[in-house]
């Protein structure tokens, strides 16, 4: 008999799963409770409607995004969509950005998502995590605070790879500011001849 | 005009929410125990995800004087995996970060692989199993709770628990012998 009360041919399976141990990443508290304080709903809250939900949804998401897209050919933009990188702090390389500008020009909005469904891409089973419409949420470099950085890639879709994003978070896995700027003497950290878009 | 420290204002933290204390309290073993039962640590974080926004949903519903809010966390996960094993996301390929939650107090990179390969072929025995027998193997060793405890939760009496066990663990034992 093992010490648990176990018949003595059961203690190599014993031995075996005591030693199959698993540890939650810390970020996962955190991130749960600002999933409860954002009021986010459970997956499965409707189970015997799903389907026609998610048809409904889809449709809806359809057309809303085949007027968007209209609209926004029409005005001489571009959406740009990249991921996955780690903004927020989680540790995992999860989180997409989606930008709507004008090329080269003004940036209407910015979203940072969480790659949820790894489609690599924005999707609906996505989770948003930040998003801004045409007006920048900073008016100067931050000088304080955990900043990510992206640079230089093409975000403001003007061609060059010479902007940078940057993503700030007040906590692990919540982003709280994004911007998009075009880079000036120090391209990597935006601190001088910096210039929002 | 300088500061004087009478007039610095400290502001006081935001109270928890509740399903922050919950996890506090009990989100490691939940999340152990979904871990036993699905491929990667990612699948494991959504399903605790799932559970702790579940619970918080239907906190209303819960009555202390029923029961204790381990074994009700436990019936939500339960149902959470259930829910989950439906939409067929059983164990296949997986990421070379599956294990990353994965402890292990293997000296060498070498050494750590070789328990990795372990817990997986343990992990793909366990698939093998039936429901029940996988539900009292992960509720022992994954959460690590006490007979009493795991009888409350699946509603058996704790002799039964025993006789379950170590049923299970013999199925283990051929699966694994194969």
């Amino acid at each position: 008999m093992t010490d648990d009360g176990l018949p003595s041919e059961l203690a190599p399976v014993d031995r075996l799963l005591r030693r199959a141990r698993f540890e939650p990443r810390e970020s996962l508290g955190p991130e749960i409770g600002g999933r409860v304080r954002r009021g986010e709903s459970p997956a499965v809250a409707h189970r015997h409607s799903r389907i026609y939900w998610a048809s409904l949804a889809a449709g809806l998401v359809g057309l809303a995004a085949g007027a968007r897209l209209l609209a926004v050919r029409s005005a001489g933009t571009v959406t740009i969509d990249r991921c996955c990188f780690d903004l927020d702090g989680g540790g995992y390389p999860d989180d997409g950005v989606l930008v709507v500008t004008g090329r080269g020009q003004r940036v209407e909005r910015l979203r940072v998502y969480e790659d949820v469904d790894r489609s690599g891409g924005w999707s609906s089973g996505d989770r948003l995590k930040f998003e801004r419409g045409a007006a920048p949420v900073l008016t100067g470099p931050p000088e304080a605070g955990a900043i990510a950085t992206q640079c230089c890639l093409d975000w403001d879709g003007g061609g060059a790879a010479d902007d940078g994003l940057m993503v700030v978070r007040s906590s692990p896995d919540r982003v709280v500011m994004a911007a998009i700027y075009e880079t000036g003497p120090s391209p990597v950290t935006p601190v001088a001849g910096w210039q929002l878009r | 005009m300088s500061l004087t420290p009478a007039t610095v204002r400290i502001p006081a933290p935001a109270p928890a929410a509740p399903g922050e204390q919950w996890y506090a309290e009990f989100g490691a073993r939940i999340y152990r125990y979904l871990r036993y039962h699905v491929a990667s640590a990612d699948e494991a974080d959504e399903l605790t995800a799932e559970t702790f926004l579940r619970a918080v949903r239907a906190a209303a519903s819960f009555d202390p004087a029923r029961g204790n809010a381990k074994a009700w966390l436990f019936r939500i996960a339960q149902n959470v995996l259930r829910d989950a094993r439906r939409r067929e996301r059983r164990r296949g390929s997986v990421s070379i970060e599956a294990f990353r939650d994965l402890v292990s107090d293997a000296p060498s990179p070498e050494e750590r692989l070789l328990h990795e390969e372990e817990v997986r072929r343990l992990l793909a025995a366990m698939d093998e199993l039936s429901e029940r027998d996988r539900e009292v193997v992960s509720l022992r060793y994954a959460s690590e709770l006490e007979y009493p405890e795991i009888a409350g939760i699946l509603g058996i009496r704790e002799a039964a628990v025993r006789t379950r066990l170590w049923r299970a663990l013999g199925r283990l034992r051929e699966v694994l012998a194969r």
